[in-house]
Parts: structure tokens; C-alpha cells; sequence
């Protein structure tokens, strides 16, 4: 620490400048430091949701778009929570940032972690339904590049893999520890065998189908950032059917890795990342933050955090602590490490 | 455009973090032989009295061009302080010492107030009064620089709340499960300082003042004495919390002008 101590009319710097210790810190675990990034990016959604354009019809309208293609028992309750929210426009937005902020707060807060993360399980499947129309699963719109499922329904699966509960000790990997490995394995095999099929959707495997998609997010987006995405929509061209093939293999083969023997699953696992990153930069443009009026990052990071939840840990012996309960989570006979 | 009245509310978060920043201050006690002010409590309160401005135009105080002169002097300061807990700690400094995310609120401070002294801002922090006007927005030169600003920011304020809450359970734990005051004195010194004086023969701090985490002043056997009111204010809570509402509104602030 820097302090200056002050004598009369003389001030002096006082301490041992850059000599000091790292104080003792509480314990971070891979399960908490994920929680911690999801946190982080509901802080983000949060803040993102305070944005001029929220308070604006644009974002009612954006609601409102949602339920086009839906079945009427989905489209219905969108339509009605749009016009609900045309109505309280100021007010009901301003709660809404609100939430989503103190959901981050709450989730790095670790007294309330367990609050927090079941309320962002509650909070983003209403958001799913009537700020996403619930991904434009049911109404064909959906497409891996374009957030499907949705990518608040993965928050709240984030939510649940991540619950500081153990299951299953010592886990295969983080994501098991709460559910158990086999359900765990099984949710990503759904997730990414889910966004393999719509990749191979009649719109998206179209020949301009992943080009223009790309192009879409363009408009208002820095000189440099569009620069990307041209060169992204001109190298794929109107080779719609083989970008979407080459992607829902990449898709599959990332689904069944899980299932895979250690090291080969980590090899699946960097592939998720990376396809995850191509798609957050290339088709997502950062959740088009950059561009302003985004509401969130877009699926790209959750899916990357994802597959760090199943990154396979080893087994290591539990160390004795000096101090108890220094972790939110309770105290375990093993603990693990990454791999 | 966002409400006025949402920039009010964290405008007047902002005062609040400048209140107690001055308070901390005033409670170091400057004026006697031996006071110990914390680089972190005049930063805050800088940091506090000129975000309260941008938000609220009413509230501002100096033109943007002083401000800059205020923040990158603060910036120079911590990134010599970073310098030097890299050469103390390696990289670890950055990701856990305490200059870092000061360092970053300092420079993150100096690229608003230069990114939006533009010809079309005008003079003073009248740039700043579309932020929470009617008539339109500001926005940043280099937007992508801002978005950055703003994940490194809410990326440290996750990391305080989640060391901050930590250190509480663990202190909270360590009282229950001991039942024993003389047990929190020995534990509690190295678990919630960063002690520039030596440690205490007791692995707590020595008697007199010193420094803790964050700004945190720590007075060892000395603040036993000492007033409800400036236990609070020395509290580690008190400066890592002013630390992370600093970070949440800095971040939105950002976001807001992109």
C-alpha cells in the first residue's frame, strides 16, 4: 500500500515501495472462477441494458419480432409482454437492467452465490420466451451463428452446471460436479448436436444463407470490425451448403467428444473454443456491442465458458486449511484441479 | 436516450464514494506527525467528484482538460506502483494487487475525459450533457478501446466482490469456529492486511497505523480505541466497495458512450 505520511509542512512517501507481500487470498477453484465469468457477464448484460436505445421503441420492437414464426402459445405471451412493456417503457427497462446487474453482483458475491445463480435460472428462462421468442428454435429462424438456442437458455445452463453443489466427487470435470458426469455429458451432447441440425436448416445451408448472415452485422459496426466480416462473408461466398457442412461436422464432433477418452476430449474442447470464437467474431460481431443498442455478448463466449466446464480435471489430495470455510462452497474430502 | 434520472442515481453513488473517500481523509488525520493517507481515498474522491459531473452536468467542476492533467498524473502514479509490484511479485501483481484496477480506473478516467474533449464537445463538461440529455449521446473516439476499458473493469470488479465477500466468510468462519477473540487478532491481521509495517508478534500488525488492502488502513492495537463511525471507514469493505461502485458506473459509463 502507498501512503504518504504527512509532518507538519512536510510530506514524505512512506513504505515499502513494490515490496509488499501478496496477502493471503480466499480460495479459487476452476467451478468458482467459471462463476465468476459468468458473473462478470451478466454484470456486462446489465450494464448493456441501461443503453438509450433500451429505453426507445427499438427495443419493443425487437421484443415484439421475436414471436414472428413462433406457434400462437408462444407468440401470444411475446406480443402481450411487448405491448406490456410499450406501456412502462422507462420504468420496466430500467428494472430489467437492474436485475440482470445485481444477478452479476449477486453471483460474485459468494453469500448470496446460490440466490443469484437460481434466480438467473428463473431470469433467463423468461427472457428466452419473451425477449428471444425462445431462440427462434420453433420458428426456423434459428442458426448457430445467430445465438441458437438462444443464448440466454445457456446462462441458465451455465447456472446449473456451475451450482456450488457436489454431486459427484471427485468430477471428471467442473460441469459434473453439480449434476453428475453422465447428465452433464448428456446436455452437451443436446446443446451441440442440437446447433449441428440447424446449421443444416433449408435457410442457413442456402448458398448466400452464412455469407449473409455475416454481412448482416456489419452496419454500424468500427471500420475494422466490418473490414473482418467482409473478408468472413467473402471468403465463404455462396458455398452456403459446404460452410453449413463443414460447420455441423466440426458441431458433431464437438457433441461426442465428451464422451471421448481424456485427451481427445480436450481436443474437442479447444475445437469448441475455437469454432465459438469464429463464430462470436466473424457472424456475431461481439454480440454487436461495438455497434451499440446489443442487449447481450451473444452465445459465443457462453459457449467457450461452456466447454471450459468440461475441461477433465485430475484428482489431487485436499491440502489442510489453516482457516475454514474460505471457499463459498463446502468443504470437500478432494478437491481438483485442471488437468 | 437513458433517463436522467438513472445517471442521477449513479451520479449520486459517485458522490457518496467522494464523501466517504473525503471522510477517510479527514479521519487519517493529515495535519499530525506520522498520518498515513492512502493514494487509493485520493483517488476515489478525485475520481468520484469528476464522474458525478459527466453523469450530471449540474454536478460538474473543472473543464475536461484539467481533468485529463488530474487522472494521467494518478495514472502515471499507479502504473509506477504496478511497475514496482511486478518486480516485487511478478505477474501475480497484476492479477491480484491492489494498484492494478486503480491503475485502470485511472487511465480509463483520462481516455473519457480526452476521448470526448472533441471540437464538437465544446469546452468544459458540456460534452458530457447528452449523455443524459434529450438531444442525443456522446460518443467515445475509438469505441473499441472503451469496450475494452469496460470488460477489464468489470472483470476487477467481479474479483473484488468475490475476494472481498471471501475474506468475510473466511474471517466470519474463523470467529465461529474458534470462539475466541485472541484467535481473530492473530488471524484476521494477515488475512485482511497487506501490511507495510513488519507483522506483530501476534502475525497481526504491529501497533500504529499502517496500510491494508485497497487503501484499507489498518491501526492495529491502536483502533481498538477508535469510533464506531471510523471503524467502518477503515473497514475493508468500505474502500473495496467505493472501489467496485466506481467500476460498475466507470463500465457504464463507457458502455453509455460507445
Amino acid at each position: 500500500m502507498t501512503d504518504v505520511a504527512v509532518a507538519g509542512n512536510r510530506t514524505a512517501w512512506r513504505g515499502k515501495l513494490g515490496t509488499e507481500p501478496v496477502a493471503a487470498r480466499p480460495s479459487l477453484d476452476a467451478r468458482r472462477a467459471l462463476q465468476l465469468v459468468l458473473a462478470a457477464i451478466w454484470l456486462l448484460d446489465g450494464v448493456l441494458q441501461y443503453q438509450g436505445f433500451m429505453f426507445t421503441n427499438g427495443f419493443n420492437q425487437m421484443l415484439a419480432g421475436t414471436a414472428d414464426g413462433n406457434p400462437a402459445v408462444i407468440a401470444k405471451p411475446i406480443t402481450w409482454d411487448a405491448t406490456l412493456i410499450d406501456h412502462h417503457m422507462v420504468l420496466l427497462n430500467a428494472i430489467f437492467a437492474t436485475i440482470q446487474l445485481l444477478l452479476g453482483l449477486g453471483i460474485a458475491f459468494r453469500p448470496t452465490v446460490r440466490v443469484a445463480l437460481a434466480a438467473s435460472v428463473l431470469w433467463a428462462l423468461g427472457v428466452w420466451w419473451f425477449g428471444e421468442g425462445l431462440g427462434g428454435v420453433l420458428s426456423g429462424a434459428a442458426s448457430p451463428l445467430n445465438g441458437a438456442p438462444g443464448a440466454v437458455i445457456i446462462y441458465a445452463l451455465l447456472a446449473v452446471l456451475l451450482w456450488p453443489a457436489d454431486r459427484e466427487v471427485p468430477a471428471p470435470f467442473t460441469a459434473a460436479r453439480a449434476v453428475g458426469a453422465p447428465v452433464a455429458r448428456a446436455l452437451w451432447a443436446v446443446l451441440w448436436l442440437s446447433l449441428a441440425y440447424f446449421a443444416l436448416t433449408p435457410d442457413n445451408r442456402a448458398p448466400a444463407g452464412v455469407s449473409g448472415m455475416i454481412a448482416g452485422m456489419e452496419s454500424g459496426e468500427p471500420v475494422w470490425l466490418q473490414d473482418l466480416q467482409k473478408a468472413g462473408a467473402s471468403l465463404v461466398g455462396n458455398q452456403g451448403l459446404a460452410a453449413s457442412i463443414v460447420l455441423a461436422v466440426a458441431l458433431v464432433l464437438i457433441a461426442v467428444g465428451v464422451y471421448l477418452p481424456a485427451r481427445i476430449a480436450k481436443g474437442t474442447l479447444v475445437l469448441a473454443i475455437v469454432v465459438a470464437a469464429f463464430i462470436w467474431v466473424f457472424a456475431q460481431a461481439f454480440g454487436g456491442i461495438l455497434a451499440s443498442g446489443a442487449t447481450d455478448v451473444n452465445s459465443g463466449p457462453l459457449l467457450a465458458l461452456l466447454a471450459l466446464a468440461y475441461w477433465p480435471l485430475r484428482t489431487v489430495p485436499a491440502a489442510p486449511q489453516a482457516v475454514p470455510a474460505l471457499s463459498a462452497e463446502p468443504a470437500e474430502s478432494a478437491s481438483t484441479e485442471e488437468a | 436516450m437513458t433517463p436522467d434520472w438513472i445517471l442521477d442515481v449513479f451520479a449520486a453513488i459517485m458522490l457518496v464514494v467522494a464523501a466517504v473517500s473525503a471522510a477517510r481523509l479527514v479521519a487519517a488525520r493529515p495535519w499530525q506527525r506520522g498520518a498515513v493517507v492512502t493514494d487509493t481515498d485520493i483517488s476515489h474522491l478525485l475520481m468520484g467528484i469528476a464522474m458525478a459531473g459527466m453523469l450530471a452536468p449540474s454536478l460538474s467542476t473543472l473543464p475536461n482538460g484539467v481533468w485529463v492533467a488530474v487522472f494521467a498524473v494518478l495514472t502515471a502514479w499507479f502504473g509506477y506502483r504496478v511497475v514496482r509490484d511486478y518486480q516485487a511479485s511478478g505477474a501475480r501483481a497484476l492479477a491480484v494487487g491492489h494498484c492494478a484496477p486503480h491503475l485502470v480506473h485511472s487511465a480509463a478516467m483520462v481516455y473519457m475525459f480526452a476521448a470526448i474533449a472533441a471540437p464538437a464537445a465544446g469546452g468544459g463538461m458540456s460534452g458530457m450533457s447528452g449523455m443524459g440529455g434529450t438531444s442525443g449521446m456522446s460518443t467515445l473516439h475509438v469505441p473499441t478501446l472503451a469496450f475494452l476499458f469496460a470488460l477489464v473493469l468489470i472483470g476487477y470488479t467481479i474479483w473484488d466482490l468475490d475476494q472481498l465477500s471471501g475474506l468475510q466468510h473466511g474471517l466470519a468462519a474463523a470467529v465461529a469456529g474458534a470462539a475466541s477473540p485472541a484467535l481473530v487478532g492473530a488471524t484476521a491481521g494477515p488475512l485482511v492486511t497487506e501490511a507495510v509495517g513488519e507483522p506483530g508478534a501476534d502475525g497481526g500488525l504491529a501497533a500504529g497505523s499502517s496500510a491494508g488492502p485497497d487503501g484499507t488502513r489498518q491501526s492495529g492495537t491502536a483502533s481498538g480505541g477508535r469510533s464506531g463511525l471510523i471503524t467502518v471507514l477503515d473497514s475493508p469493505g468500505t474502500v473495496v466497495g467505493c472501489r467496485i461502485a466506481m467500476g460498475v458506473t466507470m463500465a457504464l459509463m463507457l458502455v453509455l458512450m460507445l
